[in-house]
């Protein structure tokens, strides 16, 4: 058996090969962590059918007539609209977490970091791949709409992106500190389940904002509501930038846990 | 190639103010299977976390492959494997993807399908982790542990909860990997699976070290072996206690049992035989390292 132990400082073209190195591992991390997921059932039903069924019933109940508790909007574009947030929610807040606590309950982080793979990489992979995922089911959702209820024209594209980018972002940031925080996967699926639905029903999932009592929408508002920052540049119903900040805030919040949890010294 | 693949010097560490490494200091030789024995709550598996990098020590001087775990974790990783107490893999991950992820981790020094010929894994390629048995699991473990090419494993209570022909196997797998070159640091709270499989062994007691060496000389090093043989009544023993070499006399209404100096046993054979006893089943055992280890712990080491 021959061993090659690094004796001598990197050169630059060792440096770069190092970084693709790291790449390829970081690949070949999220590929198995596609896999994982792919094969847990009960999150694929839960991410992937829940927003476009959802989308379906209420967009069939409320129709396609302007109306004025959807701000002179179509009902039916709103929940399109607000459908592709709920399948960030999803993703971020139940698949992301539990799949985190998942390792690090049962000792799957220990054993990589004994391997060399840091907590962090681990991490990056589960969020790359969720973040893979929540394009897959957005694109579901609008493939369902597509010959159903047709799918809103972007009244505002680039502040949909903003949003979207932002409001999954913050998502996938506060999904992996709830996920490096809770000791185990039923905690974390617990959590993940309290923080669903009030960012579901609050965040205009289910009845529209515009419709809420001042004191919900305060509370909304202050809430990292990824489905207005969706919803409402596309329908034009507001510009993004009201939304902008809380995410940012939450964002801040998020990664400063993250931060926290992954570099606390080794105890 | 220096001799030496761990220097352990007056190690140290404590947790929230209580000490549950006290000092400790050992020598591990390259190629040999060195174990790590003791009671749970020794510090057996700390010693080794420290040693691997994954926890810091509070003082003391440790050299791992020349390296400082600490100062030089990033080098040192690599040439390690490890076998953790308590970590699993994810329930749905197949045993190939195992394998085919963990080498690639390892910059694939080694081909993964080989890895799995080799440690009889290739039927089981398709199983997910789940399923697999406790040996099964075992076996994926040791694999992984020794995917990049290790120059040196450890090992943390690997047999643990496995059925008698599972630990016989791993035990087998143990002593193959130290013959393709690898030194291996066996945790176990087992003493019979370290006598048996280690070159050497630490027995760690509350922190400090008990005692270290071959399991012969620490077997040895307690001096005494123990006469059993069927007596018809205690009062044919009467006096034994008295000769010299003898240690204690024991009597169970059925047998005697005779704890006495290796040199004493044929004296008392002969003092046997002077009073007419000649019986059948004399045997003569020699102290396990479990027997020296308990009577180090008591203090009854004669």
């Amino acid at each position: 058996m021959t061993i090659t132990v690094p004796t001598s400082e990197p050169t630059k073209t060792g440096r770069s090969a190092r970084t693709s190195g790291r790449a390829a591992k970081l690949g070949a991390l999220a590929l198995t962590e596609t896999r994982l997921l792919t094969r847990d059932w009960t999150l694929l039903v839960f991410a992937f059918l829940f927003p476009p069924f959802t989308m379906l019933v209420l967009a069939g109940v409320f129709g396609s007539d302007p109306d004025d508790g959807f701000a002179m909007r179509r009902p039916d574009d709103y929940y399109v609209a607000a459908s592709t947030g709920v399948s960030v929610i999803a993703l971020a807040l139940i698949g992301l977490p539990v799949a985190l606590a998942s390792y690090r309950e049962r000792g799957v982080l220990r054993r990589f970091e004994a391997f060399g793979i840091s907590t962090a990489r681990v991490v990056a992979a589960q969020a790359a791949v969720t973040w893979g995922l929540i394009l897959l089911a957005v694109a579901l959702v609008l493939a369902v709409a597509a010959p159903t209820y047709g799918i809103p024209a972007f009244e505002h594209p680039w502040q949909v992106l903003l949003g979207f980018v932002a409001g999954s972002g913050t998502l996938v940031l506060l999904g992996v500190a709830i996920g490096l925080a809770v000791p185990t996967a039923r905690a974390a699926q617990a959590i993940g389940l309290m923080t669903f639905f009030p960012l579901y029903l609050l965040g205009g999932g289910g009845p529209p904002r515009t419709v809420m009592t001042s004191t919900m929408r305060s509370i909304s508002d202050a809430l990292p509501s990824v489905i207005p920052a969706i919803v409402d540049p596309w329908i034009g119903i507001a510009p993004v930038g009201d939304h902008l900040i809380a995410l940012a805030a939450w964002a801040a919040v998020a990664l400063a846990a993250i931060l926290w949890l992954t570099r606390r010294p080794r105890s | 190639m220096s001799n030496v693949a761990i220097e352990v010097e007056d190690l140290r560490r404590a947790y929230g103010g209580q000490p549950v490494l006290r000092g400790l200091s050992f020598t591990v030789h390259t190629g040999e299977i060195f174990g790590l024995a003791g009671a749970n709550g020794a510090g057996k598996t700390t010693t080794v976390e420290i040693l691997q990098g994954l926890r810091r020590r509070d003082g003391g001087r440790v050299e791992v492959l020349g390296l400082d775990p600490d100062r030089d974790r990033s080098r040192l990783r690599p040439l390690l494997g490890a076998q953790l107490q308590a970590s699993a893999l994810p329930d749905r991950l197949r045993v190939g993807e195992a394998l085919r992820l963990f080498a690639r981790l390892a910059d694939d020094r080694v081909d993964w399908r080989t890895l799995a010929e080799q440690w009889r894994l290739g039927p089981l390629l398709r199983k997910p982790f789940g399923t697999l048995s406790g040996g099964q699991r075992q076996r994926l473990f040791l694999a992984l542990a020794l995917v990049n090419q290790p120059r040196l494993v450890f090992l943390d209570e690997l047999t643990q909860g496995l059925d008698p022909a599972a630990r016989q196997e791993t035990w087998r797998l143990v002593e193959q990997a130290r013959d393709q070159g690898a030194t291996v640091v066996l945790v176990s709270h087992d003493l019979d699976e370290a006598e048996r499989l280690c070159d050497r062994v630490a027995v760690l007691a509350d922190g400090a070290l008990l005692a270290c060496g071959r399991p012969v000389d620490l077997t040895g090093a307690a001096g005494t072996v123990t006469v059993q043989f069927a007596a018809p009544s205690a009062v044919a023993l009467a006096g034994l206690v008295d000769l010299p070499g003898v240690a204690e006399v024991g009597y169970d209404g059925e047998a005697a049992s005779v704890v006495v100096a290796p040199s004493a046993v044929v004296p008392l054979a002969a003092e046997l035989d002077r009073r007419g006893l000649r019986p059948a089943d004399f045997t003569v055992r020699r102290a396990s390292l479990s027997d020296t280890v308990v009577a180090l712990l008591t203090g009854d080491h004669r």
